[in-house]
């Protein structure tokens, strides 16, 4: 009896495992993985010492937030903060809007030269950028002569400077997804008189919509680690974004001695990054597309 | 240059204003019988009005700065957007041209300029003119006369002080003389004249108006210009206060080409191959120019025994990591999307938060992080594990080490791309086949991963070619570490960017036209990979067509 | 359908007329605001110096009437200026260390500056050396930092005479479990040339001679002769195969941390270091870093920090004038020291700060036999090779191969 009862409890588990369990260990074996780095950096972050091996996995010389303090007394952190949102935001918006409008004609559309083009999008990607800095200064050099308010040390600037790379990686990234939405959907829509226009707006973009939270949110990031062309940029201190301001930290002897300030603004820099995601977590998921199939 | 469809401007149409649990919209479509909507038009004539006004205001400072080429450009393009967008043919171009039109202004015509430099000595000593290499080696021979006085120095005019013509009001500190000079040399002035401060500067004189520092800074270049001739050379400014007589030791000759020191004779000829001025025992003025040098770069790449010795084992491990960072990745970010994939899952929001952290992170902050652990003495990984692994001493634990370290910045990228491509596939499918009696993983085979697949290839193709040549990953771990004891040069985990990036600016002074013919070599590899690759997914891309 | 295209052009007529009338309205105001203040300098600097030079600058801006920006760039200044300066779109002034004035001239980067003789000998010879360059002043000196020992006197009382002085010392402490290291050199995965060169120096090795008038000849390289095998040696002896002082675990990152968290009772580094070290409570001592028994002396590098003019800035009038007749009073000096603790090389700002701070002129005093580092472009084929032949040697690797392999690199590297 007892036995049986144990035998079942345990077949239940072994079930439960079998369709949950072994979810609920994947991930927290995942999360273990991701968060072991961070850890550290926040222990560095609250220690009020701040120097890279002082840094045990947990703080020994006591918590402060003095880290915290300094990096707003001694930086411009919230300036850059808000410079980072500022260009991140337009640019993973507007990044996200060009790609998937070029994602559709490469998905949806059969027109000379397209393979080629796909491919020539990925390959333009591919040259060093730090070789293209030179031609970088060239390009801008004029444009800050002619229009000075789209010119270095603008976020307007950078924010043209990037969208020029918004069709490379993204455009691939939602024409695959373009490409798993059934072409009956779209098919019969025109043949109901609906413009190419229409199509596009009403009946493909919601049903890409997680795809295009997910590009929004890797361009959002993107944009805000992006380093190299924003420390070309921006020079002037109240024009930087995080990236550039915090490398500034870390730059020549000071590595060893602001590395606590450096850990703090490290992790403030993904605040905003999750809220981002937190924002587009409903999009990613949800059941959008079985009820579109259904319609 | 023409950037008229702004971003910013587009985005009142941008895919967030949809609702996203918007009823089916197929309905709706049926509804919407006519070609052209209200809101269609209204949007097509504000982005187009839009369009309109960015071209007139860029085009005012063309026509100020008499740039017609410009002009003509940018009156090409605006006219072609608007036939295009008032036309019902070229409905692919439509779509295509808003993004393109940034993509070739920003990175198509820098890249070609870079690849163009290829064909060039590009690089430091390098860099300019043969001219700018004059005004370089010129100036920077000017040299106080032996011997000669220091000036006290006032700028000063004899007309309006923001367009009469200068002059310089110079006191002699032995004898407290005042003279005005001017392209015609020096003129003593009536003591009487003059008002002078202690220090010896001029502060007024009868028929000068005095310039301040503020209105001579404006007219900065007129008086780094401005030289009085002298007996002994000729006076110079030294800012906007002191004057000293100063003589340009080396002259170019354009009758011989070359250039020559007036103290010692010597001369350096023009080596117009070389880019540089070459004296008969082969010295060479550090100030050079740029001169076309047609193939050697990538000769250089074929035959120069550093270069080309390791290039193949560069070549195999740099394979090797591209796609085991992407394989790596996508594999652990498919295996938790998919665990994470399931409607009895619990607090998956959190966990998926949790998750994306590392990606949220900037990465090269991390990428520092990293290398700290995997030191050998003090490294936490070490520590806590109770290893001792010379990490990056030893070539295979540094590379596993690198693409360790790419696993866990990268997964959070494919988890993401995948839940967002798992959403996407009809629940009907996986249900249809779970009647069917299939097992999880076989229906998690026959139908998931192939849907995964069609939706994902396109991004592993352009995830491997963003490894093939990720430079931080490499340059903020290990920095190519660890090194053979006899070859500096390449280490066990450099990439060939890495590679590229020491050869060429490792040396005396950057080479950018020799880094530019490596990349050309790289580009023209990753191509042709790509290109087979992309081959391959063209039968997965016609799934539904 | 003609009519509804009709529509569109007309309504879309409209629209740029109104857009066409704001663009005009803009235009003027974007103009005016460049013509508007006198004259404009811009002033590049790294981080650090920027905040610190700032309110002078301004200063400068305000007593002149005309505008002053001091702008940071956080990495690559030195080639971003050289590309920038090039196409026209650099700064007036860069800051930035002594040693990149080589590749600035041949890159046609910086003009020279015109100091009179009194201003020159304001300044301690050692930095005007080191701003010198083909008998051309090209820069105006503003600090100057070498590597000294930073010992916990606690630990260690006394300054070692000799490194095997230091090594048995620190052995002694080890061996009683006070400290874990011996001594905090870093070295890093890849070398630091700049940490061990005192070392090198002392016993044998140079990196380049010296011509008949005292400037580097870059065809005289010395990594790779015997003198630099020899040296290596010796070096190798104390690495981690043997005597387990230097290693290569110890590195930038960790170097000063080690140090204040007291695993080590010997640290090199630089004035830089010692906010760190005061922040962690040590009581220390500096002292000249010890050479190798019956060797030569330990030379430190001497590295000047110095204000450049840009040969392409648009206001080189005042670039010179801000350089020249600014940058050379004591009261910026003083005022920069305090921003930032390093010895200034006017000897008047010196002597104002030296009462206030023992420690400088134990840095300087530690730096009295350094050698200025070469500012000849050759330089700059130096640093990696030779870095990593050092880690390879510390590592355990045969000197003699190593370095002779470094020295083809770098002779290979030089034009």
């Amino acid at each position: 009896m007892t036995s049986l009862n144990l035998n079942q409890a345990g077949r239940r588990r072994g079930r439960w495992f079998a369709q949950v369990g072994w979810r609920h260990l994947v991930a927290v074996l995942a999360v273990l993985f991701s968060l072991f780095p961070i850890v550290f950096v926040v222990s560095a972050a609250l220690n009020p010492l701040g120097t890279l091996s002082t840094t045990e996995l947990v703080p020994t010389g006591g918590v402060s937030l003095d880290n915290v303090g300094g990096l707003f007394e001694r930086t411009a952190f919230g300036r850059w903060f808000l410079n980072s949102l500022l260009i991140a935001g337009l640019a993973a918006f507007a990044s996200v809007f060009l790609s998937a409008l070029a994602a559709y004609a490469f998905s949806r559309m059969r027109f000379r030269g397209r393979r080629v083009g796909l491919l020539s999008l990925l390959l333009v990607q591919m040259f060093p950028q730090f070789l293209a800095i030179v031609a970088i200064y060239l390009i801008f050099g004029t444009i800050t002569d002619l229009w000075p308010s789209i010119g270095f040390n603008t976020p307007w600037g950078l924010l043209l400077l990037y969208l020029g790379g918004a069709l490379g990686v993204n455009t691939w990234l939602m024409k695959g997804f373009f490409d798993t939405l059934p072409r009956e959907l779209d098919e019969s829509a025109t043949m109901d008189g609906a413009s190419h226009a229409q199509v596009f707006f009403r009946i493909m973009l919601p049903l890409v919509a997680p795809i295009l939270a997910v590009a929004g949110l890797l361009a959002f990031i993107g944009t805000i680690n992006e380093f190299l062309m924003a420390n070309v940029f921006l020079t002037s201190s109240d024009s930087k974004t995080l990236a550039v301001g915090m490398y500034g930290l870390l730059e020549g002897n000071e590595r060893n001695n602001n590395f606590g300030i450096f850990a703090a603004g490290t992790l403030l820099t993904a605040i905003p990054t999750v809220l981002v995601f937190q924002f587009l977590q409903r999009y990613i998921v949800s059941g959008l597309t079985s009820g579109a199939v259904k319609g | 240059m023409s950037t008229p469809l702004s971003g910013p401007g587009s985005a009142t149409q941008a895919p967030g204003r949809e609702p996203a649990g918007s009823p089916p919209p197929r309905s709706r479509a049926t509804r919407d019988h006519a070609p052209i909507t209200l809101t269609g038009l209204a949007g097509k004539v504000l982005l187009l009005g839009l369009t309109a006004g960015v071209a007139v205001w860029a085009a005012f400072p063309l026509v100020a700065a008499e740039m017609w080429v410009g002009l003509a450009l940018l009156v090409a393009s605006t006219a072609g957007l608007f036939y295009l967008y008032l036309t019902r043919r070229h409905v692919p171009a439509k779509y295509l041209v808003p993004g393109t039109l940034f993509l070739i202004a920003f990175q198509v015509i820098p890249v070609l300029y870079t690849a163009s430099t290829a064909f060039t000595n590009f690089g430091d000593g390098h860099r300019g003119s043969k001219d700018d290499a004059i005004v370089a080696i010129e100036s920077s021979s000017v040299t106080q006369v032996p011997g000669s006085a220091e000036y006290a120095l006032t700028i000063a005019t004899t007309g309006d002080p923001a367009t009469g013509a200068l002059v310089f009001l110079v006191t002699d500190p032995g004898t407290g003389a005042v003279s005005v000079g001017d392209s015609d040399g020096l003129r003593r002035l009536d003591s009487a004249d003059v008002t002078v401060a202690t220090g010896g500067r001029v502060t007024a004189a009868a028929g000068y108006t005095v310039l301040n520092i503020g209105q001579a800074s404006s007219r900065s270049k007129e008086i780094t210009d401005l030289v009085v001739p002298t007996p002994g050379g000729a006076l110079r400014s030294s800012g906007l206060s002191r004057a000293y007589e100063g003589k340009a030791v080396r002259a170019y000759d354009a009758a011989c080409d070359c250039v020559r020191d007036a103290e010692t004779g010597r001369t350096w000829t023009a080596d117009d191959e070389a880019g540089a001025f070459v004296a008969a025992d082969g010295e060479r003025l550090a100030q050079g120019w740029k001169v076309n040098a047609g193939l050697t770069n990538f000769t250089r790449v074929l035959t120069d025994k550093n270069v080309s010795g390791p290039f193949l084992s560069t070549l195999i491990w740099n394979f090797a990591f591209a796609i085991g960072s992407t394989g790596g990745t996508f594999l652990l970010g498919m295996l938790i999307a998919v665990a994470l994939h399931s409607a009895r899952m619990r607090g998956t929001n959190l966990y998926r938060v949790l998750l994306v952290l590392p990606y949220a992170m900037p990465s090269f902050a991390m990428l520092l992080a990293w290398r700290d652990m995997f030191n050998a003495d003090f490294g936490l990984i070490n520590n806590l594990f109770g290893l001792d692994v010379d990490w990056f001493g030893q070539a295979w634990t540094a590379r596993f080490a690198v693409i360790l370290v790419q696993l866990w910045l990268g997964y959070p990228y494919m988890f993401l791309v995948a839940t967002g491509a798992l959403q996407a596939i009809p629940r009907e499918l996986t249900e249809a086949t779970s009647v069917d009696g299939a097992s999880p993983w076989q229906s998690f085979r026959a139908v998931t991963l192939p849907l995964l697949l069609v939706a994902l290839s396109p991004l592993l193709i352009s995830s491997f070619a963003f490894n093939f040549n990720n430079f931080n990953a490499i340059y903020l771990t290990t920095d190519g570490a660890p090194f053979p004891a006899d070859n500096p040069t390449n280490g066990a985990t450099d990439l060939l960017i890495t590679y590229t990036y020491r050869l060429a600016f490792g040396g005396q002074g950057a080479q950018l036209g020799f880094a530019a013919g490596i990349s050309v070599f790289i580009f023209a590899i990753v191509a042709v990979v790509s290109a087979v690759g992309f081959r391959r997914t063209r039968k997965q891309e016609e799934v539904y067509a | 359908m003609r009519i509804r295209t009709a529509g569109v052009v007309a309504l879309f007529a409209l629209a740029l007329a109104a857009s066409g009338c704001g663009g005009d309205s803009d235009e003027p105001a974007a103009k005016d605001t460049p013509k508007a203040a006198g004259g404009k300098m811009v002033i590049w600097a790294d981080d650090k110096r920027t905040a610190a030079l700032k309110p002078f600058a301004e200063k400068f801006g305000q007593e002149n009437g005309v505008t002053v920006e001091v702008q940071a760039v956080s990495k690559d200044l030195q080639t971003n200026f050289v590309t920038a300066s090039q196409q026209g779109s650099g700064p007036d002034v860069v800051v930035g260390a002594h040693d990149w004035i080589g590749n600035l001239v041949q890159n046609g980067a910086i003009d020279p500056v015109q100091l009179a003789a009194d201003q020159k000998s304001a300044f301690n010879a050692t930095a005007v050396k080191a701003v010198t360059f083909n008998g051309q002043l090209y820069g105006v000196p503003y600090a100057q930092e070498n590597l000294a020992l930073i010992r916990n006197t606690e630990l260690a009382p006394e300054a070692p005479k000799t490194i095997e002085d230091l090594v048995a010392k620190g052995k002694q402490l080890t061996a009683s479990k006070k400290v874990t290291e011996t001594l905090c050199l870093q070295v890093g995965q890849n070398g630091d040339a700049y940490h061990i060169y005192p070392l090198y120096s002392s016993a044998g090795g140079y990196l380049f001679g010296t011509g008949a008038n005292g400037d580097y000849d870059p065809k005289d390289l010395g990594v790779g002769k015997p003198e630099s095998i020899e040296a290596f040696k010796k070096i190798g002896a104390l690495g981690e195969k043997g005597a387990g002082v230097l290693k290569r675990s110890i590195a930038d990152t960790n170097s000063i941390a080690t140090f204040t968290g007291k695993k080590c009772a010997y640290l090199v580094s630089g004035p830089w270091a010692v906010a760190d070290v005061k922040k962690a409570g040590i009581s220390y001592d500096i002292s000249a870093i010890p050479g190798f028994a019956g060797g030569r002396e330990a030379q430190p590098f001497v590295g000047v920090q110095a204000f450049y003019v840009a040969a392409k800035g648009t206001n080189k009038a005042l670039a010179q004038e801000f350089v020249a007749n600014y940058t050379t009073t004591p009261e910026l000096a003083v005022a920069l020291y305090n921003a930032e603790p390093r010895p200034p090389a006017l000897t008047a700002a010196l002597d104002q700060v030296k009462g206030a701070d023992a420690d400088l002129a134990k840095f300087q005093e530690a730096g009295r036999n350094g050698q200025v580092l070469p500012a000849i472009p050759a330089m700059a084929a130096i640093w990696d090779p030779f870095g990593k032949a050092e880690a390879a040697v510390i590592g355990g690797a045969d000197p003699t191969s190593t370095i002779t392999a470094a020295g083809k690199t770098i002779s290979g590297q030089i034009k």
